[in-house]
């Protein structure tokens, strides 16, 4: 009875993009925090919107900064429109494998990241890296070469770029119409995270995977975002519960975020789709169109944007 | 103050806006307005304005206007009354063949468009005083006319089927094809009651003198070729690998442009105005309650009342089958009073999860949904091809069109029933074609 | 004010037209966009951004022109069973409380629209598009409405327009 009437009020609400109540990592990561607050008994109580049903999925960044929304699980490229910086954490070669991914948190480059963030107003709750995969309905996307011709659909601009680089044309389709547009083929290839391929069914359209493996091309970063004013207005215990929660919170992410490929590769193999992964020399490949295209872009538009790729790329 | 009981609240009160008369968008947002000042303060007007934006900021919505303007660019031209007209050649001995005709230039005319008031409009404008010319009562031509409009948004391209998508995050492509049975399902029942009733009457009859030889008959084929090849010229567009649904609704506006100038001569800036005017003024009409409507759910979001209302319903442990008859019930009631845009996006996200948890298909949800929406444009006081209607024969009176109307929307009530007997009959052909 | 009337009534015509070509510009980059992609075979980047985006202008824009020609659809069951009289007094409440909404989304608008324009938004896609000149769609086609409003509401008050384009013989 002592926690007080003041405790009590304190309500935060979390919105994130991904189906709610059915086991998405994403969703789980912030369901975990809302449970462990409340089971802390300080006083706070979180509110999770799943499926963008309060705030639409680009609009979350805006609405975390204008008090709309508290905590966010959030894809930080869909930012990159405010802070170009962000453009880096979908930026096709940076990140190689999810060990290679949790040397990188604690790197200078997302050290530099995290305060471009923190200028903004918001702090990091747990870090999450996505990996993502290629898909083609042709042959198996493994060099540069094999890109040529096809009609790519991508999930970033970056990509989008090194595609083209290589010689892919580009479709920009709404992520709900990808499964329609490869099966009608407006577009026979296309680039997302390994959930999604799964989601949205995609091996049933597709007849080659190329799954992250230990030379991964696509990696995302989605951590749980929290409004910096909405922090401070807490108490310290209550602070404190829930910095404990997102520290549980990243722990689970790290020990399911593999198991999210492993899913991709199990569905696709069952429904006889090819699943091929890319050499260290296949990669670099890659990594030399990207140097053309997507970090020559990013070098010019965005300040400091070589030496933030130059920082990401020395993490060994 | 319960969840429950704050939905009650704002449920009533938009009653209250709506019956004073101002525009259903405006309606909609000044409650959004009133209960977010009330329950989350002044500061939550804040987030207003790029919530409405981002709720049209969707390349999905592109579609809506284009279907649209296909309707106008047609309607606008004798394109209609040359449809029925070559349908009536091969019809004319059947009693109603006039009527008959009309519903099928109709199903056709759907077929182009995703709205319902192009249709009606298109069809109408020449087929009600022909019909009424040559005999026919003014409560048949009307009602017949009310109610083939109406397909519109059964047979695709649909606007509602695109918003459903939208809202339920289903393919498009896939409920375009989960109409098109239905629709020529629905188009036979109700050319089935015209023909019974004219039969009945004897109405009609008269026409049934004029008679046309076999090369006139031929002869009227060519009329309707263009709609038939801007049909196929969609539909390949769209399922060949050309376009998604969105795009291809780009495709089908332009083939309409060309159609109406090259073969109707209608090119000068006036008649390209005359289209385009009509066009923007539904399509805008229909997007304004789309935003506002986006205002309205995220008001509802917010404050927990669609999360409650959806625990609540899912908690009733009744018989999905009592279920699915009350979301009829709601959905036959909001039609009355609202258009179709505005429930589609107000109801899906609380309905969806309620009939997907009790077993239901989403896509035959969809079409079911649809089929709804269609009697809410003939059911007073927003009935949208009633305002349609009425703005071509203004000396009919409501309840005329309404009695003329009545057994074609018994007809609908009869394509529900039959749909959930037979659900095969709304999912069979996408499943078919795209997979199941 | 006939003068304040005619003013506003031109630049909600204005407005309709603009949206009106922008729909039809929407019509002919959409499938721009197709010819690009199934014949020409190339990349197709800023074609669905700026469709989408010059569609949610239009129906800001477009608004305005829509109310001015009645083509928002309302409910009017109860204005069809009043008196003429009687009506008059719900047409102004009518007119009012969507003034207030207007007036509302107006503001916020605006304010929205200068942050984009002082914090130089862009879309995150690969084509990088300055946000604030989409943006200014939505407090124009506001603006307008709120002027076409008060204008409205002027000459139901002075009785130069009917109350919801109902003669006083019009009943159900
Ligand atoms: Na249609
Ligand atoms: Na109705």
């Amino acid at each position: 009875a002592m926690v007080g009437q003041d405790a009590m009020a304190v309500e935060l609400k979390a919105s994130h993009q991904f189906p709610g109540g059915k086991g998405d990592v994403r969703d789980e990561m912030v369901q975990i925090i809302a449970r462990e607050v409340a089971a802390a008994n300080v006083g706070l109580d979180i509110k999770v919107y799943p499926g963008a049903s309060l705030v639409k999925a680009n609009e979350q960044w805006q609405a975390m900064l204008k008090g709309q929304i508290d905590i966010t699980a959030f894809p930080l490229d869909y930012a990159s429109g405010r802070h170009p910086e962000f453009g880096a954490t979908l930026m096709p070669g940076l990140v190689k494998s999810h060990e290679h991914a949790a040397r990188l948190n604690g790197s200078p480059f997302m050290q530099e990241i995290k305060k471009v963030i923190e200028d903004a107003g918001v702090i990091v709750l747990a870090d999450a890296w996505l990996a993502g995969a290629f898909g083609s309905k042709e042959k198996c996307i493994l060099e540069p070469a094999d890109v040529q011709g096809l009609k790519a659909r991508s999930a970033g601009a970056t990509f989008a770029e090194m595609w083209a680089g290589a010689g892919a044309s580009i479709v920009s389709i709404p992520s709900n119409e990808v499964y329609n547009a490869l099966q009608t083929g407006v577009a026979n290839a296309t680039d997302t995270s390994t959930g999604s391929f799964v989601s949205f069914r995609l091996y049933e359209q597709l007849s080659c995977v190329t799954a992250p493996g230990d030379n991964a091309l696509w990696f995302m970063y989605e951590p749980v975002l929290m409004s910096k004013r909405s922090f401070e207005r807490l108490t310290k215990p209550q602070q404190e519960a829930l910095m404990k929660a997102s520290k549980k919170s990243e722990e689970y992410f790290a020990s399911e975020s593999k198991k999210l490929d492993d899913k991709m590769i199990e569905a696709f193999e069952k429904n006889n789709v090819k699943v091929v992964t890319m050499s260290d020399k296949q990669a670099a490949a890659w990594r030399e169109v990207a140097k053309k295209t997507s970090y020559k872009t990013f070098s010019e538009k965005v300040k400091n944007g070589g030496k933030l790729i130059d920082m990401a790329l020395s993490v060994e | 103050m319960s969840e429950l009981s704050i939905g009650l609240l704002i449920g009533l009160v938009t009653v209250l806006f709506l019956a004073t008369g101002m525009p259903v968008a405006f309606a909609l947002g000044l409650v959004t307005v009133v209960f977010l000042v009330i329950f989350d303060g002044f500061y939550a007007l804040q987030f207003l304005a790029d919530t409405m934006f981002g709720g049209l900021n969707d390349f999905t919505l592109v579609s809506i206007p284009m279907f649209v303007l296909m309707g106008a660019a047609v309607a606008s031209s004798r394109a209609g009354s040359d449809l029925y007209e070559a349908l009536n050649r091969w019809f004319h001995r059947v009693p109603g063949s006039l009527v008959i005709s009309n519903l099928g230039a109709c199903a056709l005319f759907s077929a182009m468009t995703g709205s319902s008031p192009a249709t009606c409009a298109a069809i109408g404008k020449m087929g009600i005083p022909e019909m009424r010319r040559r005999g026919y009562s003014a409560d048949l031509a009307t009602g017949a006319i009310a109610a083939g409009g109406t397909l519109g948004i059964l047979i695709p391209p649909s606007v509602t089927m695109i918003l459903y998508g939208i809202a339920s995050e289903t393919s498009i492509g896939r409920l375009f094809l989960a109409g098109v049975l239905p629709g020529i399902m629905l188009t036979s029942l109700f050319m089935i009651w015209a023909w019974f009733l004219c039969w009945k009457r004897g109405e009609g009859m008269s026409a049934a003198g004029q008679s046309y030889s076999f090369k006139e008959k031929i002869e009227s084929l060519p009329k309707i070729g263009p709609f038939l090849l801007i049909i196929v010229g969609v539909i390949y567009a769209m399922y060949g690998g050309l376009a998604t649904p969105s795009e291809a609704a780009g495709v089908g506006a332009l083939l309409c442009l060309i159609m109406v100038v090259v073969i109707y001569k209608i090119w000068r800036p006036g008649d390209m105005w005359h289209i385009l005017r009509d066009t923007t003024r539904e399509s805008v009409m229909i997007m304004m309650i789309i935003g506002t409507s986006v205002l309205f759910s995220y008001m509802l979001s917010s404050l927990y009342v669609t999360q409650s209302i959806a625990e609540y319903i899912g908690a009733l442990e009744i018989n999905r089958w009592v279920l699915l008859f009350f979301v009829n019930i709601l959905l036959l009631v909001a039609g009355c009073f609202l258009p179709p845009a505005a429930i589609i996006l107000m109801t899906t996200p609380i309905l969806l999860p309620i009939i997907v948890n009790a077993g239901f298909d989403p896509i035959w949800f969809g079409v079911i949904l649809t089929i709804n929406m269609e009697l809410g444009l003939i059911t007073p006081p927003v009935g949208l091809n009633l305002f349609v209607i009425n703005g071509i024969v203004p000396d009919v009176r409501l309840p005329v069109i309404l009695k003329g109307a009545l057994p074609f929307m018994l007809c609908m009530v009869v394509a529900i029933i039959i749909l959930c007997i037979f659900p095969e009959i709304a999912t069979w052909l996408p499943d078919t074609l795209m997979g199941g | 004010m006939d003068v304040y009337v005619r003013a506003v009534a031109a630049l909600s015509r204005a407005c309709g037209v603009a949206a009106a070509l922008m729909i039809l510009m929407a019509v002919l980059i959409v499938c721009q966009m197709i010819f690009v992609r199934t014949v020409l075979q190339e990349s197709a980047i800023w074609q669905s951004e700026f469709v989408t985006f010059i569609l949610v202008a239009a129906t800001f824009m477009g608004s305005p022109y829509v109310l001015l020609t009645r083509g928002h659809v309302n409910v009017d069951l109860l204005p069809l069973y009043l008196p003429h009289k009687a009506r008059i007094w719900l047409a102004l409440l009518a007119s009012s409380l969507a003034l207030i909404f207007c007036a509302v989304l107006l503001w916020d608008s605006v304010v929205w629209w200068l942050e984009a324009y002082e914090g130089n938004w862009l879309t995150s896609s690969i084509w990088r598009a300055r946000l604030w000149i989409y943006y200014a769609a939505m407090p124009i086609g506001f603006g307008v409405l709120t002027l076409q409003y008060i204008a409205d509401i002027y000459c139901l008050a002075t009785g130069r327009d009917m109350p919801f384009g109902m003669t006083p013989e019009t009943r159900l």
